[in-house]
């Protein structure tokens, strides 16, 4: 049974995973999903961020993996590969996905870094795509990529192939536009399975809060919610808010379409548009401005016409005949 | 703009956390073996133990 399972989560990783992309990309579109929010400028920066990095980031991960791994530790190569399936699915799991966690809760917290993982919230919408927009020197330093790396040299590759698959199936699920989480919270049966659910992996609902324009308004958080595979980590540290609602309006509030080479590339490459944090002589961290009307992805709930209440009481007669 | 004192604290907190979830599986791992007299890595010395005479003997009688 095990042996069926790595085999179907190994053609995941493969060619499944690329199916899975394609499909749900296509799904997206046909909803019209992304409504009208793929400008000119934000096609260049998804597709950009989707392919340019992996042709830089590929070769640096096999030469850390088949040179300087065993330059390092010349005697240690598959030393642990006795760890039975079972450990090193669990092994990896947490290591890579904690590693991951604190490298993107960092990326909000401290200041500086911030503009390096601005580019993965800058978009207006959601979509399968957002998973893989980010600046390049972001995903160059993505310190859990080399820890599993080295956990591979060791011996734990084919769990580290299983655990790639089920983390990179579910986070393009937590990000893509398709909520497939809502039917957890409409059926009261389903609700006790929604609350495990919520608290152990990332939903759209948790890591598109993540995701909103706003925060602390009851639905979106971009304080916290940092899980990636697991949600459990924002659970454990207190940096989870789940409201089982999806935000009004995506994105950073005062963003204005910075170019698609700035945020693929900056620092070496600045934003044009004045003000942005990306600029040359942008600010480090922006605060939020109000939202505009065009900036909303699903339109405000009307407010419920208030009763009338009358200062005065009538005493009516019945009327006579 | 420099981090907040409070955030800092935080985050200092949650790492040293961290650190226990890190070595969670590997100390349940090794408690499973303790429990249940497991010794994985012993299966491999003797493989690799088996496996060195034939080699050897490869070598002398080609």
């Amino acid at each position: 049974m095990i042996e069926l399972i790595k085999k179907v989560i190994d053609n995941l990783n493969g060619y499944g995973f690329s199916v899975l992309v394609l499909v749900l990309g296509v799904l997206e579109f046909s909803f019209g999903l992304y409504k009208k929010r793929w400008t000119k400028n934000e096609r260049w920066v998804d597709i950009a961020c989707f392919t340019i990095p992996k042709l830089i980031v590929k070769p640096v991960i096999a030469y850390y993996g088949l040179k300087v791994l065993p330059s390092i530790l010349p005697g240690f190569k598959n030393a642990f590969d006795w760890v039975p399936f079972f450990w090193g699915f669990i092994i990896i799991a947490v290591a890579d996905d904690l590693t991951q966690y604190w490298y993107h809760r960092l990326h909000h917290e401290v200041p500086w870094l911030w503009r390096f993982h601005r580019t993965h919230h800058s978009a207006s919408y959601m979509g399968m795509a957002m998973a893989s927009r980010q600046n390049v020197i972001y995903t160059l330093f993505f310190s859990q990529t080399y820890l599993t790396t080295a956990l591979v040299y060791l011996g734990l590759g084919i769990p580290a192939i299983v655990v790639k698959g089920i983390k990179g199936t579910i986070t393009t699920l937590a990000h893509s536009s398709i909520p497939w989480d809502k039917p957890f919270y409409q059926y009261k049966v389903l609700h006790p399975l929604a609350w495990v659910l919520e608290r152990t992996i990332s939903t759209p609902a948790t890591h598109h809060a993540h995701h909103a324009a706003t925060t602390d308004d009851g639905v979106g958080y971009y304080k916290g919610n940092f899980g990636n595979m697991f949600f459990l980590w924002d659970v454990i540290f207190g940096t989870a808010h789940i409201s089982r609602q999806y935000p009004k309006a995506y994105g950073i509030s005062h963003y204005e379409g910075d170019q698609w080479y700035a945020q693929l590339l900056w620092p070496i490459f600045k934003s044009k548009v004045p003000g942005s944090e990306l600029a040359a002589d942008g600010q480090m961290v922006r605060e939020d401005v109000p939202l505009q009307e065009h900036q909303l992805y699903r339109a405000e709930k009307q407010e419920s016409v208030e009763q009338e209440i009358s200062e005065e009481t009538y005493n009516l007669q019945p009327v006579k005949a | 703009m420099k981090l907040e004192e409070a955030k800092k604290t935080r985050i200092i907190k949650n790492a040293f956390l961290s650190l226990l979830l890190y070595a969670l599986p590997l100390v349940l791992m090794f408690a499973t073996f303790y429990f249940t007299g497991q010794r994985p890595w012993e299966k491999k010395k003797q493989v690799q133990k088996t496996a060195q005479p034939a080699s050897k003997t490869k070598s002398e009688n080609p």
